[in-house]
């Protein structure tokens, strides 16, 4: 079980964050490990989208899959390390470990113990390292990576913020939610992972039938399958607890991410903002069909994953575009790129995904091209959905 | 369809109360926003957004590709949780700059009555909202898989290396069963669990019989080709299953399973 974790975190947390160095440049956020982590698990996704539909639609066997993905997820992983060498060190960087009032970053950093016993007290006081000369005792040092550095830092709030994280993170592995769509989505997992079929089995049942096309143009469950397959572990424990687990997660991580944006002193504000959240995600049953309600109960579905990392991420991207109209920046072809990650992760989560994409980038790129006058923001915003359109037309057609 | 959009669109406020906030919080932010991009993408955009949702011509073209039931996932791009909390935060700045420093549990700089604001709002929310852990719908996990125990048991107790097993099974557990074994078959999966589809499975219908016959259950087992039953330990039963050549093969978490020896069970 110990090994079958370890390969899990590998899989869901490192290799993301690896690969998510190749989107470093899109913007100063970009050096944030969780902006690494979410990035990256979007590239893998839109690469697992892309390499699986067509595979389900020639009907190819699941190992064939689990080969070409494992091939394309090496190939991302040394692109992201050749270009970790390649881009050359910033001032500093080697030794900050911790970055005054965020988490640690990836790299040549020390660790957060070792940070303690070395690093000077930084921006959060208006101070540099060298102006302060005090050194960081563990407990600080521990306080900054938790993102409750800084001057006014609102450490209380960031204590409530983590404890009330982590009570979900165990409330998903402690407590089961009876929603019978499990008994598709599931299914689909854990027939996968056993019959080394894609879509060709019949869920509810297990008879043969032919190949289930329309749903297997959102391969959400295969992912996991995916998952299980490299791990050994069982596809339904996988489901039902680890995925949970990696996607609540994932989802604070866009939230704070997006706090980024809405309170760049990151100090206090910023806590207050994840506290909100995290409030309104628990308090938010008010129906059975609320994005609150998907992301903490039926988290190993595809739909839940579009509603609560998909949708805010895109609204995370859509934030920094327009930040970058605004401040006359040049759209790079790497944020484009990223945007087109996220449309095609879209679809990988629901058959609906690529409407809500669309109907989401449509509507923001039409308001900023008037807003700002700046029509040509259409242009790649419209070449982004063409990977949704191409999937509504095969669900039409399949349909 | 107009009707169905409204109703979709109430079942997905519930009380409404959350919604309520997040109307307050647009119409706060229509009037102090002043960064342009939050304006954008926090107010005009969603607006925009329910105007499309109650859009007749548009739901009619949702409800035609991708089906009624699904209709209520376009209200997902509507960001009310981000903007509920970027509000609450915004106002409680607002206030705590209004009030002269005086100290308070939170942060001992800023105003007392902006930390008063936030505690405010969190109940306020909490109150309009319900504890997602409260649902009915959950419950503490009886194992690492997520399955009700008894599925975990049977399943173990039937399966044979190496080959698939079909058998029937009660109602409450069929959702369950194959996410836990892909070897497991059954005659009748999940459809039969959901009324509103209007699925019709004699063997299934057979099962859910308050009292069941066994004199019309045999039959569709056998047609079926299940190697097992599984019925309730309390389930009442009218006729003796040994009479109809079936063997007790084992009893475990409240339920007995039947092996109907008239349909072969090769082990490779």
């Amino acid at each position: 079980m110990i090994i079958q974790l370890s390969i899990l975190f590998l899989l869901l947390l490192v290799v993301p964050v690896i690969v998510g160095e190749l989107f470093i440049r899109v913007d100063g956020l970009a050096e944030n490990i969780l902006f690494h982590w979410v990035s990256g698990q979007f590239l893998l996704w839109a690469g697992f989208q892309l390499i699986c539909v067509p595979l389900i639609l020639q009907e190819r066997s699941f190992g064939y899959l689990v080969k070409l993905f494992s091939g394309y997820m090496a190939a991302c992983v040394l692109l992201a390390a050749a270009a970790r060498i390649r881009r050359p060190l910033r001032h500093g960087e080697g030794r900050t470990a911790v970055r005054t009032g965020h988490l640690l970053k990836w790299g040549k950093s020390h660790t957060a113990a070792q940070a303690g016993h070395s690093l000077k007290q930084g921006e959060g006081s208006g101070r540099t390292a060298a102006q302060t000369g005090h050194p960081l005792n563990l407990r600080e040092a521990c306080f900054r990576a938790a993102g409750c550095g800084g001057k006014n830092r609102g450490t209380v709030l960031w204590l409530f913020f983590w404890g009330v994280l982590l009570f979900q993170l165990a409330q998903a592995v402690k407590m089961s939610y009876g929603d019978t769509d499990d008994a598709y989505y599931v299914a689909v997992s854990t027939i996968t992972q056993n019959a080394d079929t894609m879509y060709q089995k019949l869920p509810y049942t297990g008879g043969a039938t032919v190949l289930d096309a329309r749903h297997g143009l959102a391969p959400f469950p295969i992912w996991i399958a995916f998952l299980a397959r490299l791990s050994g572990m069982e596809a339904v424990i996988v489901a039902k607890v680890v995925v949970p687990v990696a996607l609540i997660a994932m989802t604070y991580a866009v939230f704070y991410l997006v706090g980024r944006i809405l309170f760049p002193e990151k100090g206090r504000r910023l806590a207050l903002f994840l506290v909100f959240s995290e409030i309104l995600v628990l308090f938010g049953n008010t129906s059975i069909y609320t994005v609150e309600n998907f992301m903490i109960a039926r988290s190993r579905q595809g739909k839940a994953a579009l509603g609560s990392i998909v949708i805010p991420f895109l609204l995370l991207l859509l934030l920094l575009l327009l930040k970058k109209i605004q401040q006359k920046e040049r759209i790079s072809f790497l944020f484009c790129v990223l945007m087109g990650t996220v449309t095609v992760t879209g679809c990988l989560c629901s058959t609906l995904g690529a409407l809500l994409v669309c109907l989401a980038l449509g509507t923001a790129g039409l308001l900023a091209a008037l807003c700002y006058k700046r029509p040509g923001v259409l242009v790649p915003m419209a070449l982004c959905c063409i990977p949704c359109l191409v999937y509504a037309y095969l669900y039409l057609v399949f349909d | 369809m107009w009707r169905d959009v409204v109703g979709l669109f109430r079942d997905y406020m519930g009380t409404g109360m959350i919604f309520i906030w997040y109307m307050i919080t647009l119409l706060y932010l229509w009037i102090n926003e002043r960064r342009k991009d939050l304006r954008i993408l926090f107010v005009y955009m969603p607006l925009i957004l329910l105007l499309v949702y109650f859009n007749p011509l548009f739901a009619g073209l949702v409800y035609r590709a991708a089906g009624g039931e699904v209709y209520y996932r376009i209200l997902w791009l509507l960001p009310v949780t981000v903007t509920i909390a970027y509000g609450c935060v915004q106002i409680s700045g607002r206030i705590a700059r209004l009030q002269a420093p005086g100290g308070s549990f939170f942060h001992g700089k800023e105003g007392l009555l902006g930390d008063l604001f936030s505690l405010c709002m969190a109940g306020t929310i909490a109150l309009s909202g319900s504890f997602i852990y409260s649902s009915p719908l959950f419950s503490k996990a009886e194992n690492i898989y997520h399955v009700p125990e008894s599925v975990v048991h049977i399943c173990d107790e039937i399966n044979v290396p190496g080959r698939e097993v079909m058998a029937a099974f009660p109602m409450e557990l069929v959702p369950y069963v194959r996410q836990y074994s892909p070897v497991t078959c059954m005659p009748y999966g999940r459809e039969m669990t959901v009324e509103r589809w209007g699925y019709y499975n004699p063997l299934a219908e057979a099962m859910k019989q308050e009292v069941i016959q066994l004199e019309t259950l045999v039959p569709l087992i056998r047609q079926a080709g299940c190697h097992y039953c599984v019925f309730r330990e309390n389930q009442k039963i009218q006729g003796i299953p040994e009479d109809y050549g079936w063997e007790k093969f084992h009893e475990t978490d409240g339920y007995v399973i039947y092996r109907d020896p008239v349909t072969e069970l090769v082990i490779p």
